[in-house]
């Protein structure tokens, strides 16, 4: 069976993924990355990850359109699947729970020591 | 705009390497965002970033998901590769004795080669471990006259004043003694709380800033403070942990020599000095604080060697200068005081050199001084000789692996008709190749385990298989990858190449080109292993020359007894006393001169009397002696008198032959003599020349003078019966120092051990000639068994028409005698230049002589002869019958 896990940086991908719509692809992934997280990422990682994440069914990716910056190449689009959705809300309800379990934070989000 | 953009374009290269990798329904998405990347990096920041970027980019999609799939083809070769690998351990199960005659030869050459590898990385790494590697060095002196130069590191001792007054780019000086002057060297040593006196050697004088100089880490106390006091000591670990084990012993002290009203004070504990250090030592004396010996700050005589430590950055060139500049400011005026003479000539000629610490070990400049040193064309020869039994250990794989031909061409004919490529062939061949080097280098590996005990006895090394260092196995590998393909691609391509008609019917015959070239390989390996046996038995002879060389005194029969400086001078004359009443003893003598090395020496300036401001003078070894030297050494008087012990004799002096031919007197007696401190002397004798140094120089001038030795007390024995005599001696000299056992060497072996660099090069010589014996009788062997099975059909025939044993013998040996004997007139002219090129170096030297080539000309042959006839009487005895049955 394959890995439905997911990690760190697969669901920042994800997210970003959703958040780019129908501009999702590799490029703009991995540049809204950099952006975002003010980290440096190759293309290629980027990538690597948007087609394990492919595997694992959270991803359907179809050829898009070309520009000219491309050199008249065709980009891959991916969009999110509905496993993809769950396993982002999975995700954010875990750490919810992790949140509310934890006593400094639970109901008020003040710093206590 | 876009105009613009059409000629900055991705890196071609960058995009050929990604096509060639990448998975082909990845590349038009992959190449579209990075040709996005490209421009959209070129436009915010540069070109050139958006180049670099790209590089990245293309190397970060090497990760599996987007590599193609590796095709059918390649498939097969991964698989074939295991079955390559079995069919060539199948080859070598096959033919046991002939894979590891293959293996064993190459693991010979291999084994020789690591062991020379981790010798010269040894000698390479010699003081290359200080943080302020690039601010140490030595001082020396150079003299560039007309024709004459020389670089010696002798210097007064109150040049340290003077330098670190004037030359502010110098920021530590420290001056050393290492001849034996004071207690330099061994010494009879006991802490202050015992009397028992134990022998030490390792001894050496420095000033408190030597240990920051070498930076020389300490145990207890302080590098900057420990040799500062009067009589401080610093000691190694080792010997701290001896005298006073579990304790830090700073502030204790320790009585030389029974001087029990001179301590020494223990001020720090150093640890030992590394074995890559060119300085070796257990003991240092300060410096500081003496008035007289050591340490003292007269002008008149060098005897001091400069350590420095410059500012940063500070150009050598600039401090060499500078030197000659305070020099003459400064010293000129100091040193006419002190009675030089040759100021003018110093002026003219004499000039300084900062040695890098670096360089001291292996001494390329050729400094003279006291240390130990490697030898840098050891080091060449050494590596010349490592490659060239490699070299030959591989031709010897080639020759092995092209033997067996007959048996492989029916292999090869059979694999080409069921359709394997040259290519997959050339490939079967070359892991092989990789796999008998990969089991030559585990046997070498084992070869050198065994061998390193011995050869570290014989280098004097402590080396050690660097199994843990990161580069060791990769390196080893790597060279098993190298040597395997260097050694097979010669095979390989030659066995790919038949045709598999005619290598199924048998008829691969050999073309010339081919039989040349195995010829030619054996003369190679004969040529160098002929010259090889020349170089050793030079050095052979030229050691026995030595050995057997009359040397002006007599050797034999000489005890000499050491360890007498912490006698009181008239126990030192009881003594003597004591020991002449032995039935054995024929005569004594106190003296420390001894004509072999490790004895004191000392030289003085000489003039004729009145001549000292004319003549530039020379130097002369100055050997105090008394009056039953010469007796008890066998030394023979050409012309006047011994000394006598009687004041009268204060002013006598006895000179050897050399000297006498120094001063060009023709009548030596009563002639006249004065030194550099102004001495005057009268000549009373002329002693005959003998060798006082080693052999391999010349024989200098020598002066004798009254005195009495402090360390060393020599006896003639009159017996051969040499263990009851030192029973007899160490009785008289227990009874009289019952706290220091008795310590003697005999005089002969003393003169043998100065022959140490000798032996030990002649050792190496013969271990090296063996090995390459081995290895090139290894192919001999090898070609021999592959002729020999080529023409057995023809040797059967000739059996069968009568042809006699002996006779088939000659005709099979015929051919490989001939290549032995292209090889040794190849080898005798290259042999005498080399033997030339090593005896050059000696004095003394024997004269090279045809004997010696026929000598080893016969070896080789022999050698030859015997391998060869294994082969060759095997298949002169098989019965005809088995081998033409088959046809």
């Amino acid at each position: 069976m394959k890995e439905t896990k997911l990690g760190d940086f697969e669901e920042v991908i994800l997210l970003l993924v959703g958040i780019l719509d129908k501009e999702a692809y590799a490029f703009r992934i991995a540049e809204e990355f950099e952006s975002q997280t003010k980290r440096a990422v190759s293309i290629g990682a980027v990538h690597s990850t948007l087609n394990r994440l492919g595997e694992k069914g959270f991803l359907t990716s179809a050829m898009g359109g070309a520009t000219a910056e491309r050199g008249g190449r065709r980009k891959r689009i991916y969009q999110i699947t509905a496993a993809g959705q769950r396993a982002l809300e999975e995700s954010k309800d875990f750490k919810m729970s992790l949140w509310n379990q934890f006593p400094a934070f639970a109901g008020n989000l003040k710093f206590k020591f | 705009m876009k105009n613009s953009k059409r000629h900055i374009a991705p890196p071609r290269l960058a995009e050929k390497l990604l096509l060639w990798f990448l998975k082909d329904e990845l590349a038009e998405e992959v190449l579209g965002d990075l040709d996005e990347k490209f421009y959209s990096t070129a436009e915010k920041h540069s070109t050139r970033k958006a180049k670099r970027n790209y590089w990245f980019q293309v190397i970060n999609y090497m990760r599996p998901f987007a590599f193609k799939a590796t095709k059918t083809q390649r498939i097969t070769t991964n698989l074939m590769i295991g079955h390559f690998f079995k069919l060539s351990w199948r080859t070598l199960q096959r033919n046991k004795i002939f894979s590891s005659i293959k293996i064993t030869g190459f693991a010979i050459g291999i084994a020789a080669c690591i062991l020379i590898s981790l010798f010269i990385g040894h000698e390479l790494t010699y003081d290359r471990h200080y943080q302020n590697q690039d601010q140490i060095f030595r001082i020396a002196n150079q003299y560039a006259g007309t024709g004459d130069f020389g670089r010696w590191t002798n210097m007064q001792g109150p040049f340290k004043p003077i330098l670190e007054d004037y030359i502010p780019e110098i920021e530590l000086v420290a001056r050393t003694v290492f001849w034996k002057w004071g207690d330099v060297g061994e010494n009879h040593i006991r802490r202050s709380d015992t009397n028992a006196n134990i022998f030490e050697s390792g001894f050496f004088y420095a000033d408190p800033e030597l240990l920051e100089i070498l930076e020389i880490p300490m145990v207890y106390g302080n590098a900057k403070t420990a040799l500062t006091e009067p009589n401080s000591i610093v000691i190694s670990k080792s010997k701290a942990d001896k005298f006073f084990p579990g304790i830090n012993p700073v502030g204790q002290q320790l009585i030389l020599n029974d001087r029990a009203t001179q301590p020494y004070t223990i001020g720090g504990v150093m640890e030992d000095l590394p074995n890559t250090m060119h300085l070796q030592g257990d003991f240092i004396l300060t410096l500081k604080g003496r008035e007289s010996g050591p340490g003292s700050t007269g002008w008149c005589c060098s005897n001091y060697t400069f350590y420095i430590r410059t500012k940063p950055e500070t150009q050598k060139r600039a401090i060499e200068q500078k030197l000659v500049k305070v020099r003459d400011t400064y010293v000129m005026d100091k040193l006419s005081e002190a009675g030089v003479t040759d100021l003018e000539d110093m002026q003219k000629y004499r000039s300084y050199y900062l040695q890098p610490i670096a360089n001291v070990y292996l001494n390329p400049e050729d400094i003279e001084d006291y240390q130990q040193h490697g030898s840098i064309e050891l080091v060449w020869i050494f590596g010349a000789i490592a490659l060239v039994i490699l070299l030959l250990a591989c031709l010897n794989f080639i020759n092995l692996s092209t033997a067996k031909l007959i048996n492989r061409s029916k292999e090869v004919g059979l694999r080409k008709v069921v359709g394997s490529f040259r290519s997959g062939l050339i490939w079967q061949f070359l892991v092989e190749s990789v796999l008998y080097c990969f089991l030559a280098v585990l046997l070498g590996l084992v070869f050198v385990t065994l061998a390193l005990p011995t050869f570290n006895f014989i280098a004097e090394k402590s080396l050690t298989i660097p199994w843990a260092s990161p580069w060791f196995i990769p390196l080893l590998l790597l060279s098993v990858l190298v040597v395997g393909l260097i050694s097979g691609i010669y095979p390989a391509l030659y066995l790919s190449k038949f045709s598999p008609t005619e290598a199924l019917k048998g008829k691969t015959r050999l073309s010339r080109k081919a039989s040349f070239v195995r010829g030619g390989m054996v003369v190679f390996q004969f040529t160098a292993t002929v010259i090889l046996i020349i170089c050793t038995l030079v050095l052979h002879q030229q050691f026995n020359h030595y050995m057997n060389q009359s040397l002006g005194y007599d050797k034999e029969q000489v005890i000499n007894i050491l360890g007498l400086e912490s006698l009181e001078p008239q126990k030192r004359d009881v003594l003597k006393e004591e020991l002449l009443r032995l039935p054995t003893v024929e005569s004594a003598t106190l003296g420390d001169y001894l004509p072999v090395s490790g004895g004191r020496t000392s030289n003085a300036g000489y003039w004729l009397d009145g001549r000292k401001s004319i003549d530039p003078g020379f130097e002369a070894a100055t050997w105090l002696v008394d009056e039953d030297y010469l007796q008890t050494m066998s030394m023979r008087l050409v012309e006047g008198r011994n000394l006598t012990g009687q004041s009268l004799d204060s002013a006598s002096i006895i000179i050897n032959q050399s000297m006498q031919k120094y001063l060009q007197l023709e009548q030596p007696i009563g002639a006249r003599l004065i030194d550099m401190f102004d001495n005057k002397y009268a000549v009373i004798g002329v002693v005959e020349d003998f060798y006082f140094e080693s052999l391999t120089g010349n024989i200098g001038p020598l002066a004798m003078l009254q005195g009495k030795g402090s360390s060393t007390l020599s006896v003639k024995v009159n017996t051969d019966q040499l263990s009851e005599a030192v029973a007899g001696v160490s009785s008289v000299w227990a009874s009289l120092k019952p706290h220091q056992p008795i310590r003697y060497t005999f005089l002969d072996d003393r003169f043998e051990r100065m022959y140490d660099d000798l032996l030990r090069a002649k050792t190496i010589f013969i271990i090296f000639s063996v090995l390459s014996v081995t290895v090139a009788c290894l192919g001999l062997f090898a070609l021999s068994a592959f002729t020999i099975e080529q023409r057995g059909k023809e040797i059967s025939v000739r059996k069968v028409l009568g042809a006699s044993v002996s006779r088939i013998f000659r005709l099979l040996a015929t051919d490989f005698i001939r290549l032995v004997l292209i090889s040794i007139v190849i080898a005798i002219p290259i042999g005498w230049y080399l033997a030339q090129g090593i005896l050059q170096d000696m004095a003394n030297t024997i004269r090279l002589s045809w004997p010696l080539f026929g000598l080893a000309a016969i070896i080789a042959f022999a050698v030859a002869l015997f391998t060869i006839s294994f082969e060759a009487i095997k298949a002169a005895l098989v019965n005809p019958a088995e081998r033409l049955r088959s046809e």
